[in-house]
């Protein structure tokens, strides 16, 4: 017992090992870290201490007030109205968020779809179409993406017709009409009742989403399948649409029509809209393609065998099999992609579409000074969108963890 | 009666449809109904492609012309490609003074020379060649680009880096002939047999210091004409900007990334903020910012000129996404091998060094390529800031008089020029991968 005492007291008591203060590993890391922040304080100070001088020499002021005092200048495209000379430089922030996030969220939608449809052609057993999406896929991620801006703005939606010889897009019933002003298309204008046909739409959601769970759970239960898709498709058609046309239908189209030497009426995207919209779509795509491509290739073979030896339909194998254990591998480089698709819409600054870079970083700028303050702002935006990204990424990584294991 | 057979049966030959071209076809392309609508649809949009980029660009394209008016005239619906060849010149090399472009070709030349023993695989000592590439060259280089006055470190500098850029060549041939190194080669023309290293490394210092005795004086009788930097322009500074920041984003992205994995919280803060807050925001941006903000971070009376601007937000912006590739490098290593290297005492930087790095920048060497791919991409971004790099001259030419509103057949060279720069890389990086793996795989 008492031997074994011993041994204890050995084996947990250090051996006679002195505090060497120059070569303890925590001093050490105390002393680096105060080294490295000194460092960066000091460094810090001194560029903050040189822009202070330099603000006063040229007798520029700071501060966030001037986002109150009215902008000389205005947006030419803009979601929320406003007014030169009215119109604060707190508005103009505004509008450049919006026009930023606008042409990026339809970007990053038409790039997804269109993405994945040229990842299926990747992969697809006829050579000759793999080959042609290969070609599409290395064009696009070859080239800078501000050269292809430039060249559909130069060379595509510059050349288009005049006003008089629009494109007609909707094969002659002139709905849709693109011409070197731009996109014209119809807007919806909707009438008195027409939030009774939301409402009932919202309903349908609701209704098809207990449907779901519900046939779910008879799934589990019975093993029956039930045809879910058509039900509920029927139900989002079926319930708005009866109320709709119970209503009267109540909502109006704005047509645009030509009046003198324009189109008024309807909405209209301006070519700098389309051209950014365009190039920002195809060649995210491109990363899209080989991403989908890489992640249903990482599913291992034994898993398409397995799923056909059960009796699945192609199609189920690739719904039910494939396609839920690729996710995992395509979706966090996807996000990073729309990150990114974000992030290239600021090329908008070459071709003139007044997206926040250029209406804050580059008009603003001219206008105002304010160099730091509208830096700043500009770069926090970019900052905040992205940290909410991968905020949600995170969250979602996490989900898919828990799922495997 | 049973006989054994002692010769193997013939192989039948394989089936018509492995080795037949028509049999390839069916099973490629025809093998359904489906399969085969595709491919004749497939077909005809190739064939419309093909057709229309064949008669713009090659069949009906004037090459030869003094203006624009003069292409049309030839031809109304080709491209008009003489106004690409009258400017090549300038798409290269910018604004360069006419009669020194051998100093950039010269210098590229010298570039290529040094790296060419990185591909040799009979030449050692291959890490120290390509320290010197990155910090040598640059002054070889950048003297013979710019031009103007030596100042004592520059005329050294020079000096240092002629003398290295003889030694790497005679190492080289020397490498590729006998498979010694210059070191060992040297000793040996002393006659004696089994010199220790030590000998050997004094005797080949000691010839260094000699020529770099011989190199100084002999430079000190030259000097270049400066080149403002306002002259650079074209696929040239293009090559510059993307040349430092890729020879510093290495090193920088190496230095956050194993800060950002640092035990150290101050340093690991200091770190991600850096790289998140690079990583967020568009090249675009930070640019400006080079341009408006630089500026006021100097001290009163100091003007940073707008090329240096450039560089160093490029180089930020550039280390912030090489540090995510080489932890994501970092990442594939498994514990065991730090742990390994911590049992046998190597210390921190020992084991990061000699143990850590070496594989994991093996498993990035695609993500690294891929990311001096982008980098050489969004160069042209500087173009918007007022900087004439390749793009700014495309664009140019059709401001030129002779060339007004030549638009299309500028921006379409760039684009190839890029593809085949970019595409070349990035098959050789998939070469590299391939030739480098070691069949391991964590």
């Amino acid at each position: 017992m008492a031997v074994n005492n011993n041994n204890k007291k050995t084996a947990t008591s250090k051996p006679d090992e002195q505090f060497d203060f120059f070569h303890d590993e925590r001093v050490r890391s105390v002393f680096y870290q105060l080294l490295t922040a000194a460092a960066v304080g000091l460094a810090a100070w001194y560029l903050i201490s040189n822009t202070a001088q330099n603000l006063e020499a040229r007798g520029m002021h700071t501060g966030f007030g001037f986002l109150n005092t009215a902008a000389g200048f205005d947006s030419y495209f803009k979601l929320i109205p406003n007014e030169a000379g009215v119109g604060t430089y707190g508005r103009i922030f505004i509008i450049g968020v919006l026009n930023t996030l606008y042409v990026s969220a339809l970007a990053i939608i038409a790039s997804t779809v269109l993405g994945f449809f040229i990842g299926v052609l990747r992969l697809s057993s006829n050579w000759l179409v793999s080959k042609v999406a290969l070609a599409y896929v290395e064009i696009f991620r070859n080239t800078p993406f501000l050269i292809q801006v430039i060249f559909w703005y130069i060379g595509v939606f510059s050349l288009l017709p005049r006003v008089r010889n629009s494109i007609d897009l909707s094969g002659g019933a002139e709905l849709l009409l693109l011409n070197n002003r731009g996109l014209y298309m119809p807007w919806p204008v909707p009438g008195d009742l027409f939030w009774l046909t939301g409402a009932a739409f919202i309903i349908a959601i609701i209704a098809v989403v207990i449907l779901k769970r519900w046939a779910k759970n008879r799934q589990d239960k019975t093993g029956q399948i039930f045809p879910t898709f058509i039900l509920s498709a029927a139900v989002l058609i079926f319930l708005p649409g009866t109320v709709y046309f119970m209503t009267g239908m109540p909502l109006n189209w704005d047509i645009p029509k030509l009046e003198g030497l324009n189109f008024v009426g309807g909405a209209t995207l301006p070519p700098s809209f389309v051209t950014l919209l365009v190039a920002l779509s195809i060649y995210h795509a491109s990363y899209t393609a080989e991403m989908v491509r890489a992640g249903i290739l990482s599913v291992n073979k034994g898993q398409y065998d397995a799923a056909q030896s059960i009796g699945l339909r192609p199609g189920r194998v690739m719904s039910l099999v494939i396609i839920p254990q690729a996710m995992p591998a395509i979706v966090p480089p996807m996000i990073s992609n729309w990150m990114s698709t974000i992030k290239n819409s600021s090329l908008a600054i070459a071709i003139g579409y007044p997206d926040l870079v250029s209406l804050f970083m580059q008009t603003s700028l001219n206008q105002a000074g304010y160099a730091i303050e509208l830096v700043g702002m500009t770069m926090a935006f970019y900052m905040f969108v992205s940290l909410t990204i991968s905020w949600l990424l995170n969250i979602y990584n996490k989900r898919v963890q828990l799922v495997e294991r | 009666m049973a006989s054994i057979k002692k010769v193997p049966a013939l192989s039948a030959a394989p089936p018509l449809s492995e080795v037949s071209v028509l049999g390839w076809m069916q099973k490629n392309l025809f093998s359904s109904v489906f399969n085969t609508l595709l491919t004749l649809v497939t077909l005809y949009i190739i064939y419309i492609t093909v057709k229309g980029l064949w008669v713009w660009g090659i069949a009906d394209a004037v090459w030869v012309a003094d203006n624009r008016r003069e292409c049309f005239e030839i031809s109304t619906d080709g491209a008009c490609w003489a106004g690409v060849i009258a400017w090549l010149d300038n798409i290269f090399y910018g604004r360069y003074p006419r009669q020194e472009l051998w100093r950039v070709n010269l210098g590229i030349f010298f570039l290529f020379i040094w790296m060419t023993p990185l591909w040799l695989p009979r030449v050692k000592a291959k890490i120290s060649i390509g320290m010197t590439t990155v910090f040598l060259y640059p002054f070889l280089g950048g003297y013979l680009f710019a031009g103007g006055e030596k100042g004592i470190f520059m005329q050294i500098m020079l000096t240092s880096a002629i003398v290295c850029l003889l030694a790497n060549t005679i190492h080289s041939i020397i490498g590729i002939f006998s498979g010694r190194s210059l070191p060992e080669f040297i000793s040996s023309l002393s006659g004696k047999k089994n010199v220790s290293d030590k000998t050997q490394r004094n005797i080949f210092l000691g010839f260094l210091a000699l020529i770099f005795v011989l190199i100084f004086v002999w430079q000190m009788s030259w000097s270049l004409e400066r080149v403002p930097w306002t002259k650079w322009g074209g696929l040239f500074l293009t090559l510059v900007i993307a040349g430092i920041g890729i020879a510093s984003a290495l090193p920088g992205g190496i230095i956050l990334a194993l800060g950002r994995r640092s035990r150290m919280p101050v340093i690991r803060v200091l770190s991600t903020t850096f790289i998140e807050l690079f990583r967020s925001v568009p090249i675009i941006t930070v640019l400006f910012m080079a341009t408006t903000m630089f500026p006021l971070f100097m001290p009163q009376g100091f003007v940073l000129n707008k090329l240096v601007q450039v560089i160093i937000a490029v180089c930020l912006f550039n280390a912030a996404y090489m540090a995510e590739t080489v932890r994501g490098g970092l990442q594939t290593i498994p514990l065991g091998q730090f742990e390994g290297a911590h049992t046998i005492g190597l210390g921190y930087w020992q084991t990061m060094g000699l143990i850590v790095m070496p594989q994991a920048l093996k498993h990035m060497i695609p993500n690294i390529v891929g990311n001096f791919i982008s980098l050489l991409k969004d160069t042209t971004l500087v173009s918007i800031i007022g900087l004439f790099d390749v793009l700014g001259m495309l664009r140019s030419i059709s401001k030129d008089l002779p060339w007004l509103g030549l638009h299309k057949e500028p921006l379409v060279f760039g684009a190839i020029l890029f593809f085949l720069i970019c595409f070349a890389m990035s098959k050789y990086s998939r070469h590299l991968e391939v030739k480098l793996s070691t069949g391991h795989k964590n």
